[in-house]
């Protein structure tokens, strides 16, 4: 049976495909192509006219500090949020599958945070490390807690790293969740006749079980960390000092306020073949693990 | 002795859920005592019940803010992008999944997917000049974004799902004479409504709690504020009166936190599926 070219079944599939492609190509590939096409080029923004400059701006990235110091902070945090989140949501998701009544009850209050806008809950905290932290630093006289953490150099990363945690930690503990339905339970009753420890339990049944889970948890969590600006953005806006400005949050800077509209999307660029280096090398590695 | 170690790990993991669940409701009580206290109570005690059933920042909230308009247009933006998505993704990917074999749609998808490596940070510069140039800075053309930005990850979920139903019922429709319109809308439609009702909830959760699209295409015209903007803004306006603040936090916490009253179960059920096929 040969269809005709015009049928009614293929205008039906173009009709569900073609507009909606149109509207990513135009609010999303349209976009990333100027952003490329910008990042050659000398515009600050705001000007009528501007030349196209070849590679200069990337050239002046790589004698650039204030970039390179975004770029290594926003790994490093990324790394730290990772250890953190997987590792309290993993603690958080073995403790909730052992409890026998109120699991569903637990299960919705931990995963509270997740529900409400992260500009909230940072301009929630930001109040609290203002007023409350420090009011019980006092009473159990830890010295680093009696100022804002927000307001020390040394110590903003890790407020921003903590309000962060509080909110990212209820999705990947829920996954773990589910993960651990899927251990199935006779090896655990087997495991146990044979004398072996909780412990050991944990590390030769759970875990395996696990892994794929894991990986699922630490994908998303470094990239939220590395692309992380809300969480900044209204806690500190960078500071003090340039502790906490990441790289989503200075091209941010440098785009709207600081009219080095090039250079921020040259920035952008870089930070873009980072996340698509990283998300090949997951692909690759999860593939192989699979197989 | 075995007794023993699984008591430890028992306590072990009560002790766990407690410093958590401390941990998760403390800053909610703080604001919702002290959104109840004027700013010289909470100066002086800050963990303190509230004295009295002061409802006075409440008052003051309402009567000088635009809180209704700012709550509208979170759910208008959040209904109309939602809409939208429901349309389009499922149609989109049936229609992909249903033409693997050729070469046009197999691209379409492959350039979808290749959307889930981009950061937000490469588009939203150009984006932003790109709808000024457009006149697009106003919630219809955040409704476009939302649509637009949805389409990798709808795809992604919908297609290898549609793909995984088995093509017999489909034949069986079409048998009867329907057409493939029909078959998607009468058919195709009741076998896709789990991922449905995921990606509703997914992308209701996004767009509303959404705060750096907003603020680069709204921030500049008060009225067109969403609530997340309004949380961001007053900051600004009211950081002397605290207690006013956590009063405008818990307020535009309240919509939210209705609907997880409610809907709780089917929200982290179909949250966790998105994630997990991710």
């Amino acid at each position: 049976m040969k269809k005709k070219f015009w049928s009614r079944d293929r205008m039906t599939h173009l009709l569900f495909t073609v507009p909606a492609f149109l509207a990513y190509a135009g609010f999303f590939i349209w976009p990333v192509i100027m952003g490329m096409y910008y990042s050659l080029t000398d515009w600050n923004g705001t000007k009528p006219t501007y030349e196209f400059i070849g590679i200069r701006n990337y050239v002046s990235l790589t004698k650039n500090p204030r970039f390179f110091h975004s770029l290594t902070l926003s790994l490093k945090y990324a790394l730290m949020l990772v250890v953190v989140v997987v590792g309290v949501a993993l603690i958080l998701a073995l403790s909730l599958n052992a409890l026998k009544r109120f699991k569903t009850f637990a299960k919705s209050i931990f995963f509270f945070p997740a529900m409400i806008s992260s500009v909230a809950i940072a301009l929630i905290w930001d109040q609290l490390f203002y007023r409350m932290v420090p009011e019980i630093g006092k009473a159990l006289h830890i010295g680093i807690l009696s100022q804002s953490v927000l307001a020390d150099p040394k110590t903003a990363l890790f407020g921003v790293l903590f309000v962060h945690a509080w909110q990212a930690v209820a999705m990947p503990a829920v996954i773990f969740l589910a993960g651990l339905q899927s251990v199935p339970e006779e090896l655990y009753e087997s495991a146990m006749m044979d004398g072996a420890t909780s412990f050991k339990r944990f590390c030769y049944i759970t875990l395996p079980y696990l892994i794929p889970t894991i990986t699922v948890n630490t994908v998303l969590t470094l990239k939220s960390g590395i692309t992380t600006f809300d969480y900044v953005y209204a806690l500190t806006g960078g500071g003090p000092m340039r502790s906490t400005e990441f790289i989503g949050l200075l091209i941010y800077n440098e785009g709207f306020q600081d009219v080095r509209f090039a250079l921020a999307n040259a920035e952008a660029v870089v930070l873009f073949v980072i996340i698509a280096v990283f998300s090949f090398l997951q692909m690759k590695v999860s593939n192989r693990a699979s197989v | 002795m075995k007794i023993k170690e699984a008591l430890v790990w028992r306590i072990l993991m009560y002790l766990v859920l407690f410093c958590g669940v401390v941990l998760v409701t403390a800053p909610m009580v703080v604001v919702v005592i002290n959104s109840m206290k004027t700013t010289q109570e909470a100066g002086q005690n800050f963990f303190a019940l509230p004295s009295s059933f002061y409802l006075g920042n409440f008052k003051e909230l309402f009567e000088k803010n635009n809180y209704w308009v700012y709550v509208r247009n979170s759910a208008l933006i959040t209904l109309i992008s939602v809409a939208l998505v429901v349309i389009f993704v499922p149609a989109l990917s049936y229609s992909i999944a249903r033409n693997y074999e050729r070469r046009f749609y197999k691209s379409v998808y492959v350039i979808l997917l290749l959307g889930l490596f981009v950061p937000f940070q490469i588009i939203m510069l150009p984006l932003v000049k790109q709808m000024t140039r457009l006149n697009l800075l106003n919630h219809t053309g955040l409704i476009l974004i939302y649509l637009a930005f949805s389409l990798s990850k709808g795809a992604f979920l919908f297609v290898s799902y549609i793909r995984a139903l088995p093509s017999e019922i489909e034949e069986a429709a079409r048998i009867d004479g329907c057409s493939t319109f029909q078959t998607y809308v009468q058919v195709v439609i009741y076998l896709i409504k789990p991922m449905i009702a995921t990606i509703v909830i997914m992308d209701a959760l996004w767009f509303w709690n959404d705060f750096m699209m907003p603020l680069m295409m709204l921030n500049k015209t008060s009225s067109y504020w969403t609530l997340p903007l309004f949380q961001y803004n007053f900051k600004a306006e009211y950081s002397f009166n605290y207690t006013m603040a956590f009063t405008a936090y818990l307020v535009s916490m309240i919509p939210i936190i209705v609907v997880y009253a409610f809907l709780q179960k089917y929200i982290i059920r179909g949250l966790t599926a998105g994630a997990v096929k991710s």
